[in-house]
Formats: C-alpha cells, structure tokens, sequence
C-alpha cells in the first residue's frame, strides 16, 4: 500500500507524520549520539530529518517535539524487519535501509510495517536503484566526494576541456531524476583519513542540491567531535554548512524548474548511473544539458532541444531511432557516437565512475560534441568559471531563468560572466550570505542576455526575469 | 651572493662580470633608458606611477598622438589554470587594472586607435571571450580609453592573410616568421609582460612576452601541414619548442633543421628572431605580484611573489636587463649560471642580433633605481 498510495493520503491518515514535511521536503543529515541536547545544533538549520543508528526515548521525544523527522539506520546483515519494527514502536518515523539487501527485503519490510504507515527509504548501490518506481524518496549510498580533483603532486588534474577536473555526483542526478520524479538522496560519506574542510562540505552540499538532489549530510568523526565540544572554528564551518543548505532549501520552486538547454543528451541506464561520463564532461564546459534516458525518449522530450547526443544508438529501438530523424530533418543536430563504441565489460558491481579505457573512448565523442557545440550559446555561457559547475533551469514558458553556480575551490572567483540565451529585462544575484542585489543586465556581441557577478564564493544563483 | 654583494655589484656596475659582446655586438647594439616605479598592490592607483615612468622616458604623447597602438599581453596558458586558485593578474597574466590604466594613459595622450593583443592558448575564439575566462571585466576595458578593441592573433583573426616578418641580416632559426596582421598594422608596437621566471628561458619578461605572436595555426602542435589550421587547439611544442616538425609549409621552414632540438637553445633564438623581426617601441612589465620558480601554474614549485614594482622602457634588451637586474640575477650570465642554467641567455641573443643593449653600465636607470627595487626571485 505503501508504495502506490498517495503520499497526501498517507499523511492525512498519519497524525504525526502529517504534522511534519513530506518527505519530499525532507532534507537528511546522519546523526551520531542520541544526546538530546544535539538537536539544538539542527535549530535553525534547514536539517529536519536524522538518519540514526541508536536512539533514546528522550531522544526520540525532542527530535519529535521540534518536529524533526527520525529514521533508523539499518544494514544488511541480520533481518531487519525486526529492529524495524522496535524502531517504528520506539516513534521513529521510519528506517533507511542502507546497502544491498536480498531482493525482496525491502518490499517485505515495508509489508511488515503498512500498518504503522511508516516510509521505507532505500539507500542502495546506483546500479540497483528503483528508476521509474513509485518511492517517494530514492537514494544511494555511493557517490563520489566533489571537488577539485587534485593530483599526487599537489596539482589539479585538467579535464579534456583545459580546466581543472571537478569530481561531481551532478550528471548521476540529473540522469536519475530525469528518470524518476522522486527525491534523491545521496548518502556518500566523507572521505576516510582526509581533514575535511567547511569549504569541501558545502561543496559537497551544493554539488548535490543544484542538481535537485540532496545530500544526507555526514560529519567525519573528527569534525562531530569538535562540534560536540562546542569549538569555535567546527561551529564557524558548521553555520556556513547550514548557510548554504538554506540557500538552496529555501527555493523549492528551483527543483521544479527544467533544463534550459538547447542540448539533449540521450543515454541508456548503465551510463546515467556513472560518474564522470558525458554529461559531466559537458557540465565542465558550463553548456546546459538536458538528459534523456533512451527508454523515454519521445518527440516531447526534444521539445527546444537543437541538438541531440545519442550516446548509445544501439539501445534506440526503431522508432526511437525515426524519431532522431525526423528532429534532423526538422534542423536539429544529431551526433551519434559510433557502433561498438561502447565497451563489451557490463557495469562492475560498485563502479560508479568509468575505467580508463572506456574514458578513453569516451574522449572521442567528447571530442566531436565538443566540435559541434563549439562557441555556440546553447542556453548559456559563462566565463571564468572553471573551478565551478552550474546549472541553468527555466520555466516552461521561458520567461524567467535561473543560473545555480557551485565553486569548488577553496577561494571567491571574482568577475564571472553570464551570458544566456533570450532577452531578459532584470537580473537578480542571490546568496548565500543573504545577499538580494539587482545586477545592470547588458546585451553581448551575440545577443542574449549579459550580466556580470563581481564575487561568488562557496555558491549563487542569477534569476533572470 | 649575498644581498650586500649584489647591492655592490649593481652599484658598480662597471664592475659587472659580463658576458663579452660577442662580435663586439654589445658595444654597437643600442641602449635605452628604463624606468622603474613602486607600486605595492594592485588596489593602489596604478595610473600616477605609470603617467611617470612614461614622462621619464620622454612622455607618450609623441609616441602615440593620432597613431595605432598594438599591445601584446602576456596571457599565457589556459585561464582555467590557477597558481593557488587566485586570479591569473596577481600570477603569471599581466594584471587588468595596469592594461585599463594603460589604455587609459594612451587614450589621454591621443593614440587612435589602441588595440590589445595576445595569442589566446589553444583558441582562435575572440580575444574578449578569453579576458572573461580569465577573470577581465571587459566592458571596463572598453571605456577605458576611446579606440580601444582586441585581437586574438592565435590564428589569421580579422585579416585575410597573414603579414610575414622576415628577420634582417637573417635569423637564428627561421628565415621569416608569419605572424597575426595586427602586428604588421600598427604604428606603435608595445609589449607588456609580467616580471617571471622561466622554465625554459630562465626568465620571461618583455622579449620572451613576444614568443606570444606566433600563431597556433602555424606553429602549434595541430597546425596545419600545408596551410594553417584557423581552428588551433594546443600550444606551440612540437614545433618551435621541440622542432619535431615544421611549421605549416605556407610559412617559411627552418634554416637548419639539423640544427639542436634542445627547447633551451630553441626557444631562446626564436625569441631574439621575433623582437628582430618585429621590433618594438616601448615596454611595460608588470612586476607588482608574479609568480617565480616559472611561468605558470603547469611548472612545479612555482611560488607567488609581491616584487611591487613596474618597469618601462624603450628598447625590449635594455629594459629585460634591468628586470632581470631587479629580479636578482645578472642580465650578462652565461649558460649555466642562474637564471639560464639550461638555457641560452635571450637577452645576449638579441644583443649579438644588434636589438639592443644588456649592459647595465650603458642603461640610463630612471626613477627607483635597481638597488632600491631589488626583489630576488631566487631564494
């Protein structure tokens, strides 16, 4: 019942699930300590939902009077329709099961609790994800750490672009969530043995949360000591942390928005699952994409594409293949990446980026959409630009466009340029730091819209009117 | 050396261990005089230290009243590439504000037209797209001064055909170099460089800023074979810095093929063959923060610097000697001796090529003198 009723219903029925967000409002944080006092450091944070190992009734009541929403952890092991059920009768809200369970576990677990109407949210590997399903909330617990990716020798690994190399979990969302209308959670932890600074968390955050994902927030053990400890510097981090989750937390309306992208990138399961493919290589050069999983390919999802990457024809079925045609003949741009390219070795379990060999041969396409994108402005172009990612979402009609931008770097990049396709009259930069300012909107040597950001530091958006 | 010898050393500088002339070249090639200014930081007003050196050169305005003037920036590698995540100007690029305050000193003196050039790295794309890659504002640089307008020279641009520079008496390496018309159609030519070290030539200052003319479509790795490839995407290795091929065989080929391959021997020469063939008018360094141990954020152990000084000067020989003089070394050093210790020394290559002069005792120093700018890039 769980999985095909409506979540209005659900919540109607439940008293105190209806008292708290749904789920899809959810925004998770991995608790360790069930120290009542803890929650105070949530207070005032968008945080509103705590994935915990252990709990306490005293625990439980706080969370549960500051309406915070508990789900206990559970890991493949033991059977955990048992401890679900002392977690859902201890008032917890609901479990997160976080692993690759047996097929069937998570079905029969969300069975044995229908009657406490609690949710099931599964964390599972990419490659086992519930694309297409009815869940309310999706996840995984892999990802990969963003950031910089930094060489042995202490430099920055350059991307085929020229830039640095931006480790991103951005293409997986945006291939999953244009698989599934669902939340997506990302339960990646911090890396092990690394000092992680504030700057790398809310990176890790905002990596998440531009592309309408979140991350279930998780603190390195070092930095949870130090916060439990109240220390000034892990305080510091931790308001910048929250700072940026609210940026993103308090415009909703952002994940609701669709790509502004004149280039549509069709791709079959197994490549939306990885990281480091093709729709990350075109997030580095900052060109708006929308992802088209093949399977759902239709003539409406091409509505306003001017081009189109099949990165894998041989899954087209024929008419998906007609329907290609017939947008080249309507004057789209078709680049097919040749048969075979693909390598024969299917997804090993636990990859979640591509091996050397498949990048390589991923090069070439790369190389030829490059060619084919050129300098053109396929819903946006941004200049200086390359320590960051971004995403450039519009409304269906096209009147109003936001620009998210996500620096990874450890400092602000001052002067970034934004130049988007269609005229705009106003330009407004949003901040973190709460800073609302109307931007002088210009038109550049190739039409559009210009506007120039004097500052971006951890992220910000341009909302263009 | 320690800081008090090199102080007496500059002091005396006929006490100078130099390199002979070689040919007696030295004696004959031309000196001129350099001025040196302050300037702590890029937030200070860069126009008042620039307005003077200019005056103590003999002022701007007869130098570019009514006239072209092409400035070739020192813009080198991709601007995606940080030294430390900060903003190429206070690295290894010449900074914006000096190029706006430039601009808007030769727009006060009555130049006409003032036309910023650089061969953008791995692009034929519009100059303007790569300042905004790297951070430039520029719309700023536009108001700056009335005529001003830029050019990517790493490709044909705005021309029909490429202008070829032959070197006169004959060059190091190639006979003539074919280069961006925006070199050819001007009045005045300027280069402004950053005060750096070098990886290849030890240091990089006025003359090896010029290395920058060569288009890509020519001389890069992916030239053409026969013509030029208009849509270039790497830089200049295999040709000039390694010489395993040759340029497009629309330009003129190598002398001496046979010649050594070592890019320490190559791109020295090649570099004296360009400030020959394309002589220059007037130079500016940028040394108020740099970059030393190399030229960019691609050479390990590169380290920032805040030298706070800028230098001007009228002849490309004289004015790198007295960089190279304020950055600690001795302009005259041989190979082997620093900063050339794997590389020919480009100032007396253009010195033996009759450019200019690198003897400090013939350079009139106005302004700071060396001693009191002083800022040794070696530690």
């Amino acid at each position: 019942m769980l999985r095909t009723a409506p979540w209005v219903a659900l919540l109607s029925a439940m008293p105190l699930l209806a008292a708290l967000a749904p789920p899809a409002a959810w925004a998770p944080a991995r608790w360790n300590g069930t120290n009542p006092q803890s929650l105070d450091l949530v207070s005032g944070t968008p945080i509103n939902c705590l994935l915990v190992n252990s709990y306490s009734s005293e625990f439980v009541a706080r969370a549960a009077a500051r309406g915070i929403v508990l789900l206990a952890v559970l890991k493949p092991g033991a059977d955990p329709a048992d401890p679900a059920r002392q977690a859902i009768r201890a008032g917890l809200q609901g479990i997160v099961l976080e692993g690759d369970f047996p097929t069937g576990t998570a079905a029969r677990v969300r069975d044995t609790l229908a009657d406490a109407h609690a949710i099931v949210v599964e964390l599972t590997s990419r490659a086992r994800m519930p694309l297409g399903g009815l869940d309310p909330i999706i996840g995984t617990y892999q990802g990969v750490w963003p950031g910089i990716q930094v060489l042995e020798n202490g430099a920055a690994k350059a991307a085929p672009s020229g830039s640095p190399w931006i480790d991103t979990n951005t293409g997986f969302v945006r291939s999953v969530r244009a698989w599934s209308p669902a939340a997506v959670w990302l339960g990646y932890l911090p890396p092990a043995h690394t000092v992680v600074t504030g700057e790398r968390y809310e990176a890790a955050i905002a990596d998440a949360e531009m592309a309408g994902a979140r991350w279930i927030l998780a603190l390195d053990d070092d930095f949870s000591a130090r916060l439990e400890r109240g220390d000034a510097a892990a305080l510091k981090n931790w308001r910048g942390m929250a700072q940026v989750l609210r940026f993103f937390e308090s415009h909703p309306e952002w994940r609701a928005l669709r790509s502004y992208g004149k280039l549509a990138v069709i791709e079959d399961r197994d490549d939306a699952l990885l990281s480091g493919g093709i729709l990350d290589m075109i997030a580095a050069k900052h060109t708006p994409t929308r992802a088209i999983p093949g399977q759902r390919l239709t003539p409406d999802a091409l509505q306003g594409a001017t081009m189109a990457v099949d990165v894998d024809a041989e899954s087209l079925t024929p008419e998906q293949r007609e329907m290609l045609k017939n947008f080249a003949r309507a004057g789209g741009t078709v680049l097919t990446a040749p048969p075979g390219w693909k390598g024969q070795s299917a997804l090993q379990p636990g990859q979640i980026t591509l091996d050397k060999a498949e990048l390589d041969r991923l090069n070439d396409i790369w190389h030829d959409v490059q060619t084919m994108t050129g300098r053109k402005n396929l819903g946006a172009r941004l200049f200086n630009v390359s320590s960051m990612l971004s995403n450039v979402l519009g409304t269906d009609d096209g009147k109003q466009v936001v620009v998210e931008l996500v620096n990874y770097s450890a400092y602000p990049i001052e002067n970034v340029t934004v130049q988007v396709l269609g005229t705009f009259k106003h330009a407004q930069l949003i901040t973190p730091e709460g800073i609302q300012k109307d931007l002088e909107v210009y038109v550049p040597d190739e039409g559009g819209t210009g506007v120039d950001i004097e500052r971006v530091s951890a992220c910000a958006a341009v909302r263009l009117d | 050396m320690t800081r008090r010898e090199w102080i007496a050393l500059i002091s005396a500088a006929p006490l100078l261990k130099a390199a002979p002339g070689p040919d007696g070249a030295a004696e004959g090639a031309p000196a001129a005089p350099v001025a040196i200014a302050r300037c702590a930081s890029y937030d200070q007003d860069m126009t008042a230290p620039l307005a003077a050196m200019f005056d103590q050169l003999g002022g701007l305005d007869r130098m570019v009243r009514g006239k072209t003037v092409t400035i070739k920036l020192n813009m080198t590698g991709s601007p995606a590439l940080r030294v430390d995540g900060r903003p190429p100007g206070v690295t290894h690029y010449v900074h914006p504000k000096l190029v706006g305050a430039t601009a808007h000193l030769l727009g006060r003196a009555g130049a006409r037209r003032i036309r910023f050039v650089e061969s953008a790295w791995a692009t034929s794309g519009p100059l303007e797209e790569y300042l905004l890659d790297s951070g430039w504002n520029v719309r700023q640089l536009l108001a700056a001064a009335p005529g001003v307008e830029f050019e990517n020279t790493n490709a044909l641009g705005k021309a029909k055909k490429y202008a070829r520079f032959p070197v006169p008496g004959g060059g190091y390496v190639f006979p003539a170099y074919d280069l961006n018309h925006a070199y050819q159609d001007t009045d005045v030519f300027v280069s402004m460089a950053k005060l750096k070290n070098h990886g290849t030539c030890g240091v990089t200052l006025s003359m090896k800023n010029c290395f920058g003319m060569l288009p890509a479509s020519i001389y890069g790795d992916d030239a053409g074979v026969d013509e030029p490839n208009e849509s270039p995407t790497a830089g200049r290795s295999k040709i000039m810095h390694a010489g395993r091929r040759q340029p497009s065989r629309s330009a003129p080929a190598e002398l001496d093929p046979s010649s050594s391959r070592a890019p320490g021997y190559r791109v020295p020469h090649i570099v004296a063959d360009l400030v020959k063939s394309r002589p220059l008018d007037l130079e500016i360094v940028d040394g108020i923060e740099s970059i030393a141990g190399g030229e960019g954020p691609w050479i390990q152990g590169v380290r920032r610097v805040q030298p706070g000084v800028l230098l001007a000067g009228l002849n490309p020989v004289s004015t790198d000697a007295v960089a190279a003089a304020v950055m600690g070394y001795n302009p005259r050093a041989v190979r082997g001796a620093a900063p050339f210790r794997n590389c020919e020394n480009t100032l007396l290559l253009a010195e033996r090529h009759g450019v200019g002069s690198a003897d400090l005792r013939r350079i009139d120093v106005r302004g700071v003198p060396i001693a009191g700018a002083l800022y040794r890039y070696d530690t």
